[in-house]
Formats: structure tokens, sequence, C-alpha cells
């Protein structure tokens, strides 16, 4: 029991008792000496007088001191944890009096913390700059990069890495390198890189792919070492695809061409029995028909390693048109995109050129301002069609536009060989209605299926150099400092409470935090089918309905992807207990396992401020006034993200009782819950 | 006897065909260039026509063009003959209105039965059923 409750309880009972000794009192020398008058009221009123006494003085108590007193505590507690909350709790009761020296010191403290930072900010400046270029370089940079330090965790990433593991939740500041590549080979190669900076390059092969990884040590640093990978399995399957068969096509080739040449020259010869005629003629015959298909074959294995060797990138379609329309706006053309992106293999400068070109000769022809541009898949194909209101034009029109130079300079290429190059012609063609018609550009189709990854913002958080300062990754964990844990923050939603009756998870939402620091980029949101109906009551929680969840996939395919995203990490939920629960539950089906420590923000909080009531993450959150962005609370993702936010309020504070390792934290914890039980 | 007329510029393979068709039972015509071509449809319309693409002058897919921009020729039977053999190519003809797309080298045997199984299906008899 709360030690406010034990005191409130106490002071009721005194009142009690005092009330009822005050009745029993009275009534006692009513029956003894019958008084009347106003004997009778000074009687009952002196009987009485004690409980009132001590009711008053406990109220006065409540209202001068104990309130004032806990109003200070939360005060004091929103101090230390955040020190920037806008509001603060004037002092009250008897405390009135420390109001100038309360004043005084959190002045100090606000002053003291400001000129720190503002020494930090001007100290950092040049390093901010200097950091500032790398940034807009390694933004830019085509090349997937990593840093390790030499401990193998990673302290920088570009966004041309992220897109090369956009599916591989193990890509974070501060993780392991085995995490994402787990092949000895590299390890191996890592840790004997030689010392003046030369490269060693290794294949790997990772998750049916294979990596070039290029491996260098940084000079004059403390062991990093940068890695420059590129995904070469399209190069190797593009070689597999030409170089196997045309090793068995180019023999067959020659063994029939052979044959034909003998069986002529036999002929030609004369003297042949016109059964030997007979017989090579259809040898002949069988031999040519034999030629022509193997012909045929060559003919469209050239055709596919010219689309392999071209200068040809993916390109995702939408981008396509959004590079397209300033240009099209100075020319007052309106080109509407429709149907579903795509992606497609293109030399995207010069298609560009030729799409700008056609556009304005289109408007010539046809006299149209207003296009629309429609991506279709086919057979290995993406059809980029444009499309106007009226009749297609004749095969006539499209041969002279061929010849046409993409530019007014002697060396531009001509509208036909920007076709070449993609292995294309063109054609137009009315549509069912006839009403519209449409010119279409066949395009190697690309091989990749899911949208390009949203645009980063300007200063993403890729690298943190500080990692590499960090104590080096033990087994010991509960040794480490809170503050240089890695620490994943997470929650879920579910279809409801009873967890062990069928209840599920519906979303789950962690966020990373390293030295310390909350990354706002690594973060883990995804929603999950649960295989079963969402309750309107849970709903009125999360706001999610079976709609919104009913393409997700399951938790069997969404848990490995959450396990691999938590890593080494320590997790942290609040009230960890459910939300462990049903990932453990879940994890049980399909054989994941979550075995590493976990820190709880509820237990946590009721251990440091065990007199304050609340601690439910709505109250904690007012309490230290963390902001957060609007909408965000109880979804996954937000909620996980308050929590950290409350996790990195409660570090310094758990510091200042002298809890400083995870060892420490995790007694703190231990002790609430023997508490409690 | 059904009338098949080849178009092609080469002069071997047209005489090749020629004689191919003559033993298949067809009346044969030939042109080697994709004017001549037209002229010799419109003039002594064929039930058949083998167009190779690469034409001096105008195009095999301007001429199939041009015949399936007359309505009396829409259903003509047109049989695209090409040396390329690219993809693209195939899906040009086919949407400009070809009938069937043949890449060289050829297997005669293949090029008389798709002939024989095109000039079937746009008999009137056929058609009728």
């Amino acid at each position: 029991m709360p030690a406010r409750h034990k005191l409130l309880s106490l002071w009721l009972l005194l009142s009690g008792i005092t009330l009822f000794a005050g009745l029993f009192c009275a009534a006692w020398l009513e029956s003894q000496i019958q008084p009347t008058g106003n004997l009778r009221i000074v009687i009952w009123g002196a009987s009485l007088a004690s409980a009132l006494l001590v009711f008053l003085l406990g109220l006065i108590l409540e209202v001068r001191l104990m309130r004032p007193l806990r109003h200070l505590q939360v005060q004091v507690a929103r101090m230390a944890a955040n020190p920037d909350a806008k509001d603060d709790y004037p002092a009250e009761g008897w405390l009135e009096i420390l109001q100038p020296d309360l004043n005084l010191l959190r002045q100090g403290w606000r002053q003291d913390r400001g000129l720190l930072t503002d020494a930090r900010i001007q100290g950092a400046k040049d390093a901010a700059r200097i950091r500032q270029e790398l940034e807009a370089l390694l933004q830019v940079l085509k090349l997937p990069l990593l840093l390790c330090d030499h401990h193998q965790r990673l302290l920088l990433f570009n966004p041309a890495a992220e897109e090369l593991f956009a599916d591989n939740p193990a890509l974070g500041l501060g993780r392991r390198l085995q995490e994402l590549l787990p092949a000895p080979s590299l390890i191996d190669a890592l840790q004997n890189l030689p010392k003046d900076g030369s490269a060693r390059q290794l294949l790997l092969p990772h998750q049916n792919r294979w990596y070039l990884c290029d491996l260098r040590r940084v000079v004059a640093s403390q062991g990093e070492a940068l890695l420059i990978l590129e995904d070469t399995t399209e190069r190797q399957q593009s070689d597999i695809r030409w170089r196997k068969p045309l090793s068995t096509l180019l023999p067959a080739l020659r063994g029939h061409a052979a044959n034909l040449a003998t069986a002529g020259e036999l002929l030609s010869n004369g003297g042949t029995t016109a059964e030997l005629n007979q017989r090579l003629q259809l040898a002949m015959q069988e031999d040519s028909q034999a030629l022509s298909g193997l012909i045929n074959e060559l003919a469209k294995l050239l055709e596919t390693l010219h689309l392999d060797q071209g200068q040809l990138t993916d390109t995702w379609s939408n981008d396509l048109w959004q590079a397209l329309t300033p240009s099209l706006n100075q020319l007052e053309i309106n080109l509407t995109p429709i149907g579903i992106p795509l992606w497609l293999k293109a030399d995207t400068p010069s298609l560009l050129s030729l799409l700008q070109r056609l556009l304005l000769l289109l408007t010539e022809v046809t006299g149209e301002k207003a296009f629309e541009a429609e991506i279709q898949l086919g057979n290995n194909r993406a059809y980029l069609d444009l499309i106007w209101h009226g009749k297609p034009l004749h095969l006539k029109l499209l041969k002279e536009w061929s010849e046409l130079p993409l530019a007014n300079e002697e060396i531009s290429p001509r509208l036909g060989d920007i076709l070449r190059r993609h292995s294309s012609d063109w054609w137009s063609l009315a549509d069912a209605n006839k009403a519209f018609a449409r010119l279409r550009i066949p395009l190697p189709a690309a091989t990749r299926v899911y949208p390009p990854l949203p645009t980063l913002e300007a200063r993403p958080e890729f690298h943190d150099f500080s990692i590499a300062d960090l104590p080096p990754p033990t087994n010991e964990l509960g040794q480490l400092a809170l503050n240089q844990l890695e620490l994943v923050v997470f929650d879920t939603e579910t279809t409801g409470l009873e967890l062990r009756k069928g209840d599920k998870v519906i979303s789950i939402g962690a966020c990373r935090i390293i030295n310390g620091r909350l990354l706002s980029q690594e973060v883990f949101d995804q929603k999950v089918n649960p295989g079963r109906s969402i309750p309107p009551a849970s709903t009125k929680i999360h706001g999610l309905v079976d709609a919104d969840v009913d393409k997700s996939p399951p938790m069997s395919v969404v848990l490995p992807h959450f396990r691999k995203f938590v890593g080494n990490g320590v997790l942290v939920a609040h009230n960890a207990a459910f939300d462990l629960l049903a990932v453990t539950l879940e994890g049980a089906e399909t054989g994941i396992e979550f075995t590493m420590p976990v820190l709880d923000t509820l237990l946590l909080s009721r251990g440091l401020d065990k007199n304050l009531e609340g601690h439910g993450l709505d109250a904690l959150a007012k309490r230290f006034q963390l902001t957060f962005p609007p909408n965000t609370r109880h979804t996954a993702l937000g909620d996980a993200q308050v929590t950290a936010e409350l996790l990195l309020a409660l570090l310094p504070r758990l510091e200042a009782r002298g809890i400083y390792t995870l060892q420490d934290a995790l007694a703190l914890q231990n002790t609430v819950l023997n508490s409690n039980h | 006897m059904a009338k098949v007329l080849v178009v092609d510029d080469e002069p071997n393979i047209v005489l090749s065909l020629e004689f191919l068709m003559q033993q298949a039972g067809f009346d044969v015509t030939t042109a080697l260039d994709g004017e001549s071509a037209l002229a010799l449809v419109n003039e002594n319309p064929p039930d058949l026509v083998l167009l190779d693409i690469s034409l001096p002058g105008i195009s095999g897919f301007e001429v199939l063009e041009q015949l399936r921009n007359q309505p009396s020729f829409k259903r003509l039977p047109i049989v695209m003959l090409t040396a390329h053999g690219r993809e693209v190519e195939r899906e040009k003809g086919l949407a400009l209105g070809a009938d069937d797309y043949i890449t060289k080298p050829f297997s005669t045997r293949q090029l008389v039965e798709k002939v024989q199984t095109l000039l079937n299906e746009s008999s009137p008899n056929s058609q009728e059923n």
C-alpha cells in the first residue's frame, strides 16, 4: 500500500476512534449525571471536540503540507526527467516559503543546461558542417556503403545500402554486421584487413543473392572498416542465362553445318547411287531444319544478352512521369499518368528526352494538349503508352519521326536510336472504343515488384560515430550501463486483452535507442492479419478495423522480421508482461524465442515514485510533459515511441538513485514486483 | 485454286517460296517491294499474303497497315516473314493486324501447314460453320 494511503487510513482511523470514544464518554456521562440545559451541550461538545480536532488537524495537514509535498515531488521529478517542460507547479501551503528558492534553483538549472547546450552546439559547429557535407555526399552516392567499428558494429550506412537491404530489418546503427551478412568469411576478412587501407574483395552469398564486397580498413581510425557492396546476382544470373546455352548451341550449330557441307560436297561431286542421293537429301533436310531451330534459339539468346548488357537501369514509372512534368508544364502540355505504376528498364535520361520530344510532336500532329500515360505489363515487357483523344498515327509518320534528331545538334542521336537502345520499336493503335488512340513503346520490364522506398528526409540518422566508443559487446549485458545499451522499445495492439483465450496481435511497432538516443528513422511498424475479426470494443482503443489488417501478413510472417529487428537488443515495453506474452505466445507456434532481458517502464516508474499514483503511459506522458505527434497515441509505433521517450526521461532519475546498469534496473523491477505480491 | 502472294526482296527466297507454294497446290504471284505488292493486291486480290518486313521503300509493316485500312482487306490472311526474329517485331506485326509471324530460317513443312490452316479458316465454307 502506498505511504499516502497508509497515512490517510491512519488519519481516518484516529478520527473514527476519537469520535467513538467521545460518543462513548458523552453517553456514559449522560447516564451518570443526567445533565440538562447548557451542561448537557457542554458535555456533548467537549466529548466530540477531540474527534473534530483530529479530523481538522488531518485536513489542514493534507491541504497545507501533504498535497504541496506531492506537487513538489512531481515538480522535482519533472525537472529531472524533462528539464525543458514548460509548466511548473507553484509551491503551496506551508511550502510557499520555498517558492523563491525553488525559482532560483529551477532558473539556475535551466540556465546551466542552456549554457551547456550552447557550448556543445558551438563546439560541434565545425564538426557538423563536415558531417553535413559527408551526409550530402553519401546521400547521392549510388554505391551501397557500410562503415563498422572494430567490434563490427555499424556506425554508418548510406541510402543506397538502405535500398539494397530494404527487406532486411537487421540494418541499423549499432547492429552487428554478422546479423546483416552472416558469413564467417566476412568476419575473418574484417579481422585480418591490412592496416595500410588496401582493399580485399569477397563474394558473399546471402538470402539468395550474391554480394561483391570490397573491404578496407579506414586509415588512421580505431580499426574501423569500410564495406562497399554490389549486388551481383543479376550479373551472375545473366552470365548463366547466356553462357551455358551458348556453350551447348555452338557445337550443335557446327555439327549440323558440317553435316550439310559434307552432304552438299558428296552430291556436287557426283557418282553417288540413287539410294545414297535420297539418303543424303533426307539428311540435308533434317540438318537444315535443326539449323533453323538452333538459329532461332541463338537469336533469342542474343536479344536477352543485348537487354542484359545495355546501359538500362531499373526505373519506377512514377519517377519517370514526375521528372517529365516540369518541362511539360513549360510547354503547357498536360500529361496524366493512369494505371498501376511499374518498374521498367530504361536509359532514363535519353528516354525522358524522347518522351518530351514525342509529346511535342504529338501535340503538333493531333492538336491535343492533354495526354494520358499508362504503363502496362506484357510478356517480359512494360508497354509505355501515350494516349490522346483522336485517331492512331500512320507508320509512315512514325518512320519519319524515328529519323528526327533528339536535339538540334549534329551529334544528337535520332529518336529511332533511342528506341534501338531499348531494343524497342513503336506503333500506334486505336482503343477498343475508337475514341482514343495510343502510341505504344514496349520497354524491357524490370524484375523488381515493390514500389521504391519513400524519399528520405534531408538529414536522416544513418550514422553515429560515437557507437565506436561503446564498450565491446559481451555476454555480460547486465554489467552494461543503461545508456550504453541497445534498446528496442516495442508495443503491440491486439484484438483484446485475453491473449491466452485467443486474442491476437494486430499491429507491432518498435523503435531503437542506441547510446541513449532514440533513432527516428529506425522503426518497425507492421500491421498483422490476426485471422479473426477485431471486436468493436478494441477498435475503440486503437481505431483498427478488419479492413485495415485484411491484406497484412499473418504473425507467422511478421514475427521473424520483428525478431530480426530486435537482434541483440534489450526489449523495453510499458507493462511489458502483456506485450511480451503477445509475441511469445505467437513465437511458441513459429519457434521464435525472445530470451533477452526485458525492461518495463511501468515497473521502473513505480520503483522510482512509490508515493505517486498513476503510472499508466498517459499519466506518465502528462507528468513528464512528453511530446508526441498528434494521432500517434494508441498506435503500436506511437506508443512504442512515447515509451522510448519515457525511458529516456527516467534514465537520469535512475542514475541519480544509483541505478546505472541493466542489472540494477532489473533488480529494481524485481523489488517492485515482489512488493506488489 | 487458292491464290498466294509472296512479297520479299530476296529473289532466292521468292523463288523457293514460289516453288514450295506451287508444289502445295497454290496459284502463286510474287512481288519484290511494297509498292508493287500493294498494286498487285488491288489488281488481283489474293487469298493469302506472305509478307517480308524488310522491303525497299515502304516496309512490310506499312504494307500491312495500308491493307488493313482498306475494308476489303480487313480479313485477308497475312503472314509476316522476318530475318530479325526480335520479339518486339512480332508484337508490332500482330498489333498491326498480321495473322501470324514466321522467323527466317523456317521449316518449309510448317510454313505450308500454316498457310493451309489460315486459308481453311478464312474460306467462306469455314466461316459459315
